[in-house]
């Protein structure tokens, strides 16, 4: 990290249905001193569409440069776009004659492999660090978590920060902020649905449906998570799954970066909290 | 039924393994960690990676090519993580539905699942602006899947009416999602597309 100051990757859902945790991602990173300068003219990574690695290698080719500029590593809340940017950045890094094909198809895809891509969590434990973290905090939430992990944060190998089959990373966030975590750990890596949500309804309802019930069951006061699609899935769709499934959940669901923000004494509302469909107070309450 | 080793195709492991993403097909030993770890099988119990792949191996290409579990992959990576061999098994499904969808365009084969309109919908949206437009998206999706403009509506409202009502009253879908946001060097986007293709 250079200095106090990081590319920011925000990724499509940052400007509708995650829009809550775009702005608690800036207000976090703003209150912990550390500016985040949007990757200017930023382009999609292919999420999980684009399934041609070469087409995800110079998508992603296109904003690496453009931070790799500015010389900043960048960063991201959204775990997809950590996981399409980060693996594009391995592989270009060591491949003179990637890089070379990169540039045939355009100029701006010129990208040396001078920089890093991270997630926020990733930033917030392995980078600002533990200690830093704690001297920041002023608020204790103690709310029990089911943190949930999903996808790309511990898998596959090759982008992984956290352990594949038990992650710690949120769960250490939790308690430092006067949480409790629930046992969660078998359902923490489980995938949301999401990816299937437009092609098969049926198996993505059935799948956050699991993890929504898990931590229902495991006496949770609500999920934490730190992607996205699992956002949209859990809470943004959570009564759609009650509607179709015929169920009743009711389970809050808030981002890391939401969690890590109402510790450190920011206003609720300036951390998006009063968006999630499935209504926060409650945690919001538990912050003393 | 028995296979008929006759109409198997030699080739086949040899074309998946040239796709990129396919290139470690051939190191799979069927000790079936992937199936065991997978959370779609839990779901849907004909899934299983292990014998697409040992059916890949052993050539059955129109088996694999019209097999609509192909498409139920979530890509969450949980086999990758676990394979012992290095696999990637979620690259070398990949590479498979690419396989598939070059059989469907040169009109050899029917994919029943709406997957590939999906994706190619989405990344339409990505080489028109740069970013997902997610109206955008709907709006080419639904009528391909449904077979018709009127159908498409309707089975959009459908899906999508509660939804979009909630996102608005929370604040999340104002009137600029209405509107693609389309960044401002679209020219370096549509080059990748058209020297890589979709």
């Amino acid at each position: 990290m250079n200095g106090k100051k990081l590319a920011y990757y925000p990724g499509c859902p940052s400007a509708g249905t995650a829009v809550d945790q775009d702005m608690s991602t800036k207000a976090v990173f703003e209150k912990l001193g550390i500016e985040l300068a949007e990757v200017e003219d930023w382009n999609c990574c292919g999420a999980a569409e684009a399934e041609n690695p070469m087409l995800v290698y110079a998508l992603n080719a296109r904003n690496l440069a453009i931070a790799e500029k500015e010389g900043l590593d960048i960063v991201t809340p959204c775990s997809i776009c950590y996981y399409n940017l980060e693996r594009s950045n391995i592989a270009l890094k060591d491949d003179e004659s990637l890089r070379a094909k990169m540039r045939d198809i355009d100029g701006s895809l010129d990208y040396k492999g001078g920089i890093k891509a991270r997630h926020v969590l990733d930033v917030f434990v392995n980078e600002i660090g533990m200690e830093e973290l704690k001297s920041k905090i002023e608020k204790k939430v103690s709310i029990k978590a089911a943190p949930y992990y999903g996808c790309y944060l511990g898998r596959p190998p090759v982008t992984a920060f956290d352990d594949p089959d038990d992650p710690i990373l949120m769960d250490q966030l939790i308690e430092l902020i006067g949480g409790e975590c629930v046992d969660f750990s078998y359902m923490k890596t489980k995938c949301c649905g999401g990816p299937l949500m437009m092609t098969r309804a049926d198996i993505a309802f059935e799948m956050a449906r699991k993890v929504l019930e898990a931590a229902k069951r495991a006496g949770a006061d609500c999920i934490v998570l730190a992607c996205p699609l699992c956002g949209m899935m859990l809470d943004a769709k959570q009564p759609d799954i009650e509607k179709a499934l015929n169920i009743e959940i009711g389970m809050p669901v808030i981002y890391i970066t939401q969690l890590l923000g109402l510790a450190l004494g920011i206003d609720s509302k300036k951390l998006g909290l009063d968006k999630a469909a499935v209504d926060t107070k409650e945690i919001v309450g538990k912050v003393v | 039924m028995p296979i008929k080793t006759w109409e198997l195709d030699p080739n086949f492991r040899n074309e998946i393994m040239n796709e990129p993403g396919g290139e470690h097909l051939a190191a799979c030993f069927q000790c079936s960690t992937c199936t065991l770890g997978c959370p779609i099988t839990e779901i849907v119990p004909s899934y299983n990676p292990r014998k697409i792949i040992q059916m890949s191996l052993l050539g059955m290409r129109e088996e694999v090519l019209s097999n609509p579990d192909l498409w139920i992959c979530l890509i969450c990576q949980t086999c990758t993580a676990r394979c012992p061999q290095d696999v990637v098994v979620s690259d070398v499904l990949s590479a498979i539905r690419r396989i598939a969808e070059k059989e469907e365009e040169a009109g050899k084969l029917k994919i029943e699942s709406p997957r590939p309109l999906f994706d190619k919908a989405f990344l339409h949206q990505l080489e028109k602006y740069g970013r997902l437009y997610d109206i955008g998206l709907a709006k080419e999706y639904y009528p391909k899947k449904e077979g018709s403009f009127i159908k498409g509506m309707r089975a959009m409202m459908k899906d999508y009416k509660d939804f979009g009502m909630r996102m608005f009253k929370k604040g999340k879908m104002g009137p600029k999602a209405m509107f693609p946001e389309k960044i401002k060097r679209t020219g370096e986007v549509k080059k990748i597309f058209e020297k890589i293709g979709d």
